[in-house]
């Protein structure tokens, strides 16, 4: 017997058990569906992680931060002029490097425009900074060296800078217009693309209102404390603005250059970060860097480097022990389905003992009548796995709506497989048993049987 | 050499403690195209002798040949393969699947010899027009009368061309009347040239066979050859 003819023997007999069969599927569908879901809501966690990650940077990004200086070095520090401008330019000759910023921050500046004020932090920077913080200049330009050379005072913002300081006007593009940084006329060269998450982007290019939809759109700024509920990581970026580092200092900084060693014109910079041109020579770049940098340090181990690495490695390792865990416990529900598959299945050769013994009668071999049991209950399987995608789209339905998390579930098509693919092994797995007791009945009780 | 040869078969089976002998030293030739009746009472052992001439089971000693192949010590695949090939089945229930048509039901036997779809409905609307159904053959069992269900069994036995076909008390859950037509039809495909062994306990339906063997207590007690033979 064929294998073709046995999945339409089995589709036979479930078809004329609807309700059973039904009933049967049901554990399969539910298992196939909570399996699929947890993949779902996993890989949109997943993926709402990684965005973030690369919003910030991704792993390519590295910053110089400052460290307590330990043992041998402890007491010297004043040696050491401490991050200035000299360790960007000493780092911007190592070749592993791509780009190379410093920056020197107004934490909490006013930024304001006919009666608009929108509080937020500016950076002095070089215009490096754009491409290490996956920044895009969608209209106007990025801060230039002559900028820097002239310590012009002109500034490129975010959308969201717009939007506070335009309120009546959030798609203008201000290019040309003067606003103020703490009372200080800056011209605007440049505004970057507005930066969004990629759902947020679908819905809004499939139309769907912004204003009706709370997640997105114009939203008031995170409060303070709120935790991750409704925090965009985008909402930041959004509100960049960077200006010329020299303008930063000439403006801004010029008292501020004092104690140490040295009290020349190199001032401390509130932040120094570089991008990795080959991230598989990540070690070694490092390192590099590192000597170059202790050469400005004068030797002084002053500094340390804040990687992403770390960040990245725990993502993934998170995602893979909530898959695990959560795969786990689904796939238990899968296994209780297929219980219920062997149990019915039982039932049935019961039900069809006759039956079994007129086909040993009329030529099937043991073998042949256990492909069929075991046939008939794959296709309770297969087709209670078809059945659980359609109802795994269903389950996701309702759990984001009781809980609309910031990360959608992402259905993947080897999720979908693995989820159908274990539902059609469960199936075969639950049919073995009961298979097996049916093709070991002897043909002359099996006849005589009822 | 004739169709098939038993050798001083015997039977034996353990119930529980004690050793029943339900065959003592049967020795029995059917030759083919015979038309014959194995008649005995209950638990003569007549039912234990037609599963070891259908192949269902084997002797526990003597030596048993069918068509040539010795079968003695055959196994459970073996015989399958042998019943598939070379037997066919008529029970008195019948037993036809129920949620099968007709077509069904009589392509079943070639559903493990591995003939092709097509030629599997071919052979079977032919099996069916010769017991005369071709009119119920999208029809379940359900909603046929015994006498049809009886047919379509026949079709069905005959369907594979065996070597011999076994009927055990075809007639036994039809009126007379019915019971007539489905021997009528046994004797047609006699004639036809059928080997055809039909079990029994009445003897008016033994008296119809040309050939009768009678069987009690495990051992034939009469084995009446036709006289033409």
């Amino acid at each position: 017997m064929n294998f073709f003819l046995g999945f339409f023997v089995g589709l036979k007999e479930i078809w004329a058990h609807k309700f059973r069969s039904f009933l049967t599927m049901l554990g399969i569908i539910l298992g196939v569906a909570s399996l699929l879901s947890m993949f779902a809501l996993t890989a949109g966690m997943a993926k709402g992680m990684r965005e973030f990650m690369q919003q910030i940077g991704g792993i390519e990004k590295v910053g110089i931060i400052p460290q307590e200086l330990s043992g041998k070095q402890e007491g010297i520090w004043e040696i050491s002029p401490g991050r200035t401008v000299a360790d960007a330019e000493i780092i911007s000759r190592s070749p592993l490097v791509s780009h190379v910023t410093p920056i020197s921050m107004l934490a909490n500046a006013a930024v304001q425009r006919a009666g608009n004020t929108f509080r937020t932090e500016v950076s002095g920077c070089w215009p490096d900074f754009v491409p290490i913080n996956k920044h895009v200049v969608a209209t106007g330009r990025n801060l230039c060296p002559l900028d820097l050379e002239l310590g012009l005072r002109v500034c490129v913002i975010g959308r969201l800078v717009v939007e506070r300081l335009w309120p009546e006007r959030p798609k203008y593009d201000p290019i040309g217009e003067t606003i103020k940084i703490n009372d200080r006329p800056f011209k605007i060269i440049g505004i970057f693309e507005f930066y969004e998450r990629e759902e947020d982007k679908r819905k809004r290019e499939l139309g769907i209102d912004p204003a009706k939809d709370a997640v997105k759109g114009p939203r008031p700024p995170p409060r303070p404390g709120g935790g991750m509920r409704g925090w965009n990581p985008f909402d930041r970026k959004n509100s960049t603005i960077i200006m010329p580092i020299s303008t930063m200092f000439w403006e801004f900084k010029s008292a501020s250059v004092v104690g140490g060693v040295d009290s020349g014109p190199q001032f401390k910079l509130d932040g120094l970060s570089f991008q990795i041109a080959d991230t598989a020579r990540f070690d070694e770049t490092l390192e590099q860097v590192r000597n170059a940098v202790l050469t400005t340090h004068r030797g002084i181990e002053d500094f340390n480097f804040d990687t992403r690495q770390e960040w990245f490695d725990n993502i993934e390792k998170n995602v893979r022990s909530t898959r695990v865990s959560f795969g786990f416990i689904s796939a238990i529900s899968l296994l209780v389905g297929g219980i219920g598959i062997t149990n019915i299945m039982l039932a049935s050769i019961t039900e069809r003992i006759r039956e079994i013994g007129v086909r040993r009668a009329v030529g099937a071999k043991g073998r042949d009548i256990f492909i069929q049991i075991v046939v008939e209950s794959a296709v309770i399987g297969f087709i209670g796995g078809l059945f659980g995608l359609v109802a795994s789209k269903g389950f996701l339905k309702i759990i984001t709506y009781f809980s609309p998390a910031e990360n959608a579930p992402v259905i993947e098509l080897n999720s979908v497989l693995v989820s159908f693919c274990f539902a059609v092994v469960i199936g075969v797995l639950s049919g073995l048993y009961p298979a097996f007791r049916a093709s070991r009945l002897d043909p002359i009780e099996a006849l005589r049987y009822g | 050499m004739a169709l098939i040869e038993l050798r001083d078969v015997t039977k034996r089976y353990l119930v529980g403690e004690q050793e029943i002998r339900a065959l003592d030293g049967i020795t029995l030739d059917i030759a083919q195209g015979e038309f014959a009746s194995i008649i005995g009472p209950s638990g003569s052992g007549k039912s234990t002798l037609m599963h070891l001439l259908g192949c269902l089971d084997t002797p526990s000693t003597g030596s048993m040949h069918i068509d040539g192949i010795d079968v003695t010590r055959a196994t459970g695949n073996r015989l399958a393969e042998l019943r598939n090939a070379k037997i066919g089945f008529v029970f008195q229930s019948f037993n036809l699947l129920p949620k099968f048509n007709v077509l069904q039901n009589v392509e079943l036997p070639m559903i493990y010899s591995n003939v092709s779809a097509s030629e599997r409905r071919t052979r079977a609307l032919a099996a069916i027009e010769r017991v005369e159904l071709s009119h119920r053959v999208k029809n379940t069992p359900l909603q046929l009368s015994g006498g049809q269900m009886q047919r379509v069994a026949i079709a069905r036995a005959l369907v594979n061309k065996p070597k011999i076909i076994f009927a055990d008390e075809p007639t036994g859950n039809l009126d007379s009347k019915t019971g007539a037509t489905i021997l009528a039809l046994f004797r047609e495909l006699s004639e036809a040239g059928s080997t055809i062994v039909i079990v029994t306990h009445d003897n008016k339906i033994a008296a119809q066979t040309p050939r009768r063997i009678e069987i009690q207590d495990g051992k034939i007690v009469e084995n009446a050859m036709p006289v033409s033979a």
